[in-house]
């Protein structure tokens, strides 16, 4: 139905919502734009710009580049707005695509969602060809969909087990070195015990439970447990078979048995203050961590359930609006925002592996040698999100668009499995909604 | 019934152990919210006043100091804009309809009556999304967020009540002084309501003050954006830093104690001179 | 009697009226403009009643008979009782459901006596003529003040499972060190608990208010008269002052009845972010929520208030039928 553009096709819409919800939804419903690219525009004048507010570290190294951008030249201003880091998604989700902003920031997984939502705009077109080149491989593999890209972070992430060498050596823990003599899971369960023979409370492990295992934490970091034990969230459009497979229900129970010994850190501080010897968490952590613990600080993989080491890709991305007017002004925006000094100053702030090529050469934690060449070596062999080998270790969440329906499925599993539900009940339950909403949405399938 | 000493102590005692129980938890939020967060989940300590700052406070204020954070000031004073605009357009409109509804008598009374009751227990959750598409053009105003809030059948409920326990002669005595129905309702019936009109309003406000799921949906503009939506701010940080997140409710809870205290005395005169008695 | 008035607050006032109304004579002119009056007076309400909440809701019956996705592009594709079908039947999302009125049930059947008859103790005891009345009433009002989210807030840190919790701590201290350190909110039994704990803090005080409010209105002489006839305390309580809080009494528990249906906030803030039970506390509004903007089911979400929706009406209409038989004796 094409009633027109601009405010007359609004009013039309207002008043047929008004009296025939349905048809109105049809109409007027998802995107406003019937195509994925965004008017190329003259290259100059103002454009919104939107991103989380979560980390204050990271809020103000964004203000700081905006603010850079807006005084290095005078042709485009770049006007930025946060949005509360918990509701961003949803956010974007409930606003319509031609009232989303020029450039905006999405949090990785989501972005094959919202490029079926007609939400996001494909920026090969609006990118420079240098900032497209000097990306990381697997940055540039989770924000490609059909050919297209779609987003690019200025950071990766880094997921692993910090521990604290004093406590380790204590009780006689041999620990790896890196990813080519990893910890079996058996190997790791023991070291737990170990450490937590000797702990004074009996709780030797920090799993990051206060961040909720039913949000996004909890798909993130203990993914790779269901990717290491042989399975994985979703084959060719579904989770039978893969995630409710024995394997992975074996490997969730030895993780639901980590439980007696994980301390709830509800202040955080569990690691920092010598509460836990080993703390499985993210990149975001190191600096705290190391300001804490200083050279007793390492930094090691995840436990391997069987298929080899895993660990888990991306983070948030820059995408440009599919509703917006001026695309090569928001590309030259955003090839600043990924330039050198940004991006330098960005991972400073929030520690994570950068984006791109040059400065992940140039950084000091993530070359070879540095405190965090770990997560460098681990991103160096990605895995994409489907083809989970045992010799590739980086694995990006699916990239489908009922992403949305996977986390929430598997948290709430996750969640419960941890509260001591039956693993292979749990993780049954999960796979049989997933696969119902995707046959209700014809697999989601990206037109 | 007289009480001697002794009882009088005892129901002092009595209360003051209960309100100190009931209140230990405010304490702990206020203390909380002037100590740093490993200080905060330090088990009882967390009640002792020691390594107290004003941090906190500054760092909330610091997260909210731009045009792109929105300014704190700003959230509040948008807050405090739909919380009044609501409770006091709801007082007008609410009484009004309960009036109406509930005291006149008049053919279709009953069943219309009958149909605010019945849109009562209809839930906002239930509505939400529907109104999410009718109105996702008005997003991002401040009256989009205030009008849908406006009537309310829950507070028509607690008119009617009120209302309905006036003795008829009162309006009887102002028909026969020739009073029409508005006169009667603004000039007799209001002045003489005072604890409803209270209960009423302080019940909207809150209500209204905590009210999230409705801006998440409709609001992405800072400088229309109320305040409660940016606790999430100090939620999404890794780890999460306690006497920030307490600081925060400290100052989002604020207005709302001015404004109570403010009612509250308007509230017990309204009792004490209530001419509503059996 | 009027099948849909509440119970009021002074029924013997209504039937003086009649007599007086029958014995005046002007009353044919009026009758016919109170139609407009009353009309009019309640027109501005009723318009926005119908358009925000009436209108809405037939709106989301209609979606509950689609599978409509938010902000998706394809069409919402006609699903018949599909929806209900699955809400009632299918394993995976009746267990949800079910737990879940199973669980508000637990919960009003739980809040509203509780917290009513402490709210009536409180008043009660406020109720004494002792000074500073004014400031006991405010401690225990104070937590009304509180947005329910940020009372979730709260209480999970002072129900946090580590031993640096406040309530883990405190137990661990008054038993000399033998009570340790329990997870009050992943724990099945004990996670409903406190969630009923923390909503009944944060609810008695405005009852209290409500309640104190009715019982300064009984007359002193009542009391003073069944004191003077020997009458013990319990029946002193039993004979006047619960008549004479009836109406009161009624609308508090009407009132209670109705918020603990909508148990949402403190379910989600600490599902999410505290590592609540889910299983044990899950409410039908968490249910329709979480469907409808974490998995974008609006289709399902919109079934779920409606089930919900008739459910509460039944229930109500249930609670009047009884409140009108115990006002008739």
């Amino acid at each position: 139905m094409n009633i027109g553009s601009g405010t007359s096709r609004r009013t039309a819409c207002t008043a047929l919502a008004l009296v025939l919800p349905l048809a109105a939804l049809a109409a007027c419903g998802g995107g406003g734009t019937t195509d994925t690219s965004a008017e190329q525009g003259s290259g100059t004048g103002t454009i919104t710009v939107w991103a989380h507010q979560g980390v204050k570290a990271e809020s103000t190294a964004l203000q700081n580049a905006v603010k850079s951008f807006n005084s290095s030249q005078k042709k485009v201003k770049a006007k930025l707005t946060l949005i509360p880091d918990a509701d961003y998604t949803k956010t974007i989700t409930a606003t319509d695509a031609s009232k989303l902003p020029d450039v905006m920031e999405f949090d990785g997984p989501t972005m094959a969602n919202f490029v079926y939502n007609k939400k996001l705009a494909a920026i090969d077109d609006y990118v420079s060809s240098a900032t497209m080149a000097n990306a990381t491989d697997a940055i540039k593999a989770e924000g490609e969909i059909g050919g297209k890209h779609y987003g690019l972070g200025m950071y990766d992430s880094g997921l692993g087990v910090y521990g604290n060498k004093k406590l380790l050596d204590a009780a006689g823990v041999k620990y790896p070195k890196g990813l080519s003599d990893d910890w079996t899971a058996a190997e790791f369960t023991d070291a737990v015990k170990k450490l937590a023979a000797k702990d004074s409370d009996g709780k030797s492990l920090d799993l990051q439970e206060a961040n909720g295992y039913a949000s996004e934490w909890g798909t993130y970091g203990f993914a790779p447990v269901v990717w290491s034990a042989g399975g994985s969230l979703l084959k060719n459009g579904k989770a039978e078979g893969v995630l409710d497979a024995p394997a992975v229900a074996s490997a969730m129970k030895t993780f639901q048995s980590w439980k007696t010994y994980t301390d709830p850190n509800t202040d955080g501080n569990a690691f920092t203050k010598g509460r836990v010897a080993l703390s499985w968490v993210g990149h975001w952590m190191y600096p705290a961590y190391s300001k804490a613990l200083g050279s007793d600080l390492v930094v090691l993989p995840l436990p391997d359930f069987g298929n080899g080491p895993k660990t888990g890709q991306g983070s948030w991305a820059w995408g440009i609006g599919a509703g917006s007017k001026n695309g090569k002004a928001a590309g030259a925006f955003l090839d600043s925002l990924l330039n050198d000094t940004n991006v330098t100053a960005m991972t400073t702030a929030n520690g994570a592996p950068p984006g791109t090529r040059s400065v992940l050469a140039k950084s000091d934690l993530y070359k070879q040698g540095g405190p965090l060449q770990l997560f460098a070596d681990q991103l160096a062999k990605p895995c994409g999100d489907s083809d989970i080998t045992k010799s590739c270790v980086a694995v990006t969440r699916p990239l489908t668009a009922g992403y949305p329906t996977i986390t929430a499925k598997f948290g709430e599993a996750l969640a419960s499995i941890y509260g001591g539900a039956d693993p292979k009940s749990a993780l049954e339950k999960a796979t049989r909604a997933i696969d119902q909403d995707f046959s209700d949405n014809a697999g989601y399938k990206i037109p | 019934m007289t009480r001697t000493p002794l009882r009088r102590f005892l129901d002092y005692a009595v209360l003051s152990v209960l309100a100190f129980i009931f209140v230990l938890p405010v304490l702990y939020l206020i203390l909380g919210s002037f100590k740093p967060s490993d200080q905060v989940l330090n088990g009882l300590t967390g009640f002792l006043p020691t390594h107290l700052s004003l941090a906190n406070y500054t760092a909330v204020l610091d997260s909210f100091n731009s045009d792109a954070t929105g300014y704190f000031w700003r959230f509040m004073g948008v807050s405090l804009l739909l919380a009044t605009v609501v409770v006091l357009g709801g007082m007008i409109v609410n009484s009004m309809a309960a009036y109406g509804l509930a005291r006149l008598r008049w053919k279709g009374q009953r069943a219309v009556f009958a149909l605010v009751l019945l849109l009562m227990l209809v839930p906002f959750e239930a509505v939400a999304v529907p109104l999410f598409y009718m109105f996702n053009d008005q997003r991002n105003t401040i009256y989009i967020q205030a009008v849908p809030f406006i009537a309310n059948a829950f507070s028509i409920y607690q008119f009617a009540t009120f209302f309905r326990a006036i003795p008829p002669s009162i309006e009887e005595a102002a028909r026969i002084d020739g009073a029409g129905p508005w006169r009667t309702f603004f000039a007799i019936i209001v002045p003489m309501s005072r604890p409803v009109f209270a209960s009423v309003a302080i019940l909207t406000f809150l209500t209204q003050w905590g009210s999230f799921l409705w801006p998440v949906l409709m609001v992405s503009d800072p400088s229309v954006r109320p305040l409660p939506l940016e606790i999430s701010v100090f939620q999404g940080q890794m780890p999460v830093d306690w006497g920030q997140v307490l600081a925060f409710g400290v100052l989002l809870v604020l207005p709302v104690l001015i404004v109570f205290a403010f009612f509250q005395r308007w509230f017990v005169q309204g009792v004490a001179s209530s001419a509503v008695k059996g | 009697m009027k099948t849909v008035e509440p119970a009021a607050a002074a029924p013997s006032g209504r039937d003086q009226s009649r007599p007086a109304a029958r014995t005046r004579s002007p009353r044919p002119p009026r009758r016919n403009r109170d139609w407009v009056h009353g009309l009019l007076m309640s027109a501005p309400a009723l318009t926005g009643l119908i358009a925000f909440v009436g209108v809405p809701f037939v709106y989301a019956v209609v979606l509950s008979f689609y599978n409509v996705r938010l902000g998706s592009p394809l069409a919402p594709t006609f699903f018949g009782l599909e929806q209900y079908r699955r809400l009632f039947t299918d394993p995976d999302m009746s267990g949800p459901f079910l737990r879940a009125l199973l669980n508000n049930l637990t919960f009003a059947v739980v809040v509203v006596p509780v917290q009513t008859g402490l709210a009536l103790a409180l008043a009660i005891l406020l109720n004494r003529k002792l000074k500073a009345i004014g400031v006991f009433r405010s401690l225990f009002f104070l937590p009304v003040v509180f947005p329910m989210a940020l009372v979730a807030v709260i209480w999970r840190l002072i129900l946090a499972r580590s031993g640096d919790g406040l309530l883990n701590s405190a137990l661990h201290v008054v038993s000399f060190g033998n009570w340790g350190a329990f997870d009050w909110l992943g724990d099945g039994f004990t996670a409903m608990a406190s969630i009923i704990v923390l909503s009944i803090w944060q609810g008695v005080g405005f009852q209290m208010v409500i309640l104190l409010a009715g019982l300064q209105q009984i007359p002193g002489e009542l009391y003073e008269a069944a004191e003077l006839d020997r009458a013990s305390r319990w029946q002193q309580f039993r004979h006047v002052t619960l008549p004479g809080i009836r109406g009161t009494l009624v609308f508090v528990v009407m009132l209670t009845s109705l918020l603990s249906f909508r148990v949402f906030d403190q379910v989600y803030v600490l599902v999410k972010g505290g590592g609540l039970d889910e299983e044990a506390t899950r409410t039908v509004m968490y249910q329709a929520v979480t469907t409808a903007f974490d998995q974008n089911n609006i289709g399902q979400a919109s079934a779920i208030t409606v089930v919900f929706f008739l459910i509460v009406v039944a229930l109500t209409l249930i609670q009047r039928r009884a409140v009108r038989t115990g006002n008739e004796d």
